[in-house]
């Protein structure tokens, strides 16, 4: 029993390595597309025509780059980011519960994805629930907040 | 590069160990045991028990953990789609609570919503596509 257990080790480590090899087939190039948007200043830039859209959300023009990076860098990778931003720009409290609710339910979307398509899921099916119940959920809360203020 | 690098070496740590367990474990009879009794509790996601470990490794470990769980089962697509939906919206739980608590003091709260609204998404989603 023991001896075919450690029988199937050589195969299964041969197998990791592959699917390890094919995750960074995916992610290591999406690395550096990062690295190479944020010399090009992609992330610094105001983007004026989202303002409106933002505003839907609950959220100022100051929540855009941290919000991009938790989007596209994750939580983790965009910690840096997400963090100082949100401090340097003087989000309110209201725009930080916003951004968090939005990025807790999707972020990292790329390579999120990419993961379990790797593994024959449909990307479709993967990303577009997340997405639709981030801007849904965001948007409900915005919603309540200015009737509250109104009131 | 140096980014590429210590991501390199972040997979091969966190898969490979996990990789060699999950056939091990699927081998050996150990994990069909333990997930006999979540079998009525997965079909609800039309999920085979075994994914149950791929839930919680993803769940509170990372998702190249649960890939790596994952990967030896023999999913079909549509289950492995649902996996992918509940973890993309509740992975990494006790890590990501830390960065999302820098944001807000309701970070509890938060983490609870995203193994509620996951695992709602994908019941809906299994009812959708399976």
């Amino acid at each position: 029993m023991l001896s075919k257990l450690l029988g199937i080790i050589p195969g299964a480590a041969v197998d990791g390595l592959i699917l390890c090899a094919e995750i960074a087939a995916v992610v290591l190039p999406l690395i550096i597309g990062y690295e190479m948007a944020k010399a090009y200043g992609v992330f610094e830039r105001p983007w004026p025509r989202l303002r409106p859209a933002l505003a839907r959300l609950g959220l100022g023009p100051g929540a855009l780059v941290p919000l991009l990076a938790g989007v596209f860098l994750g939580l983790l990778y965009g910690a840096g980011i997400l963090v100082s931003a949100s401090r340097e720009q003087g989000l309110a409290t209201g725009e930080r519960l916003a951004l968090a609710v939005f990025l807790v339910t999707c972020h990292a979307v790329v390579e999120d994805t990419a993961i379990f398509v790797l593994l024959g899921g449909s990307a479709f099916w993967i990303l577009g629930p997340r997405l639709v119940l981030a801007l849904g959920l965001t948007a409900w809360l915005a919603r309540r907040a200015r009737r509250h203020s109104a009131n | 590069m140096k980014r590429g690098r210590k991501f390199l070496w972040f997979l091969l740590i966190n898969i490979l160990p996990l990789y060699v367990l999950s056939e091990m474990l699927t081998a050996s009879g150990a994990l069909a045991y333990v997930s006999g009794f979540l079998a009525p509790v997965m079909s609800l996601w039309g999920l085979p028990p075994e994914a149950a470990a791929v839930l919680v490794a993803g769940m509170l470990v990372n998702l190249y953990a649960a890939a790596a769980v994952a990967a030896p089962l023999a999913l079909s697509w549509q289950q492995v789609s649902v996996l992918g939906l509940i973890l993309g919206i509740a992975h990494n739980l006790l890590v990501e609570a830390v960065v999302v608590r820098q944001l807000t003091p309701r970070y509890h709260a938060l983490t609870w919503l995203r193994v509620v609204l996951g695992l709602a998404a994908g019941w809906l989603l299994a009812l959708v596509i399976c």
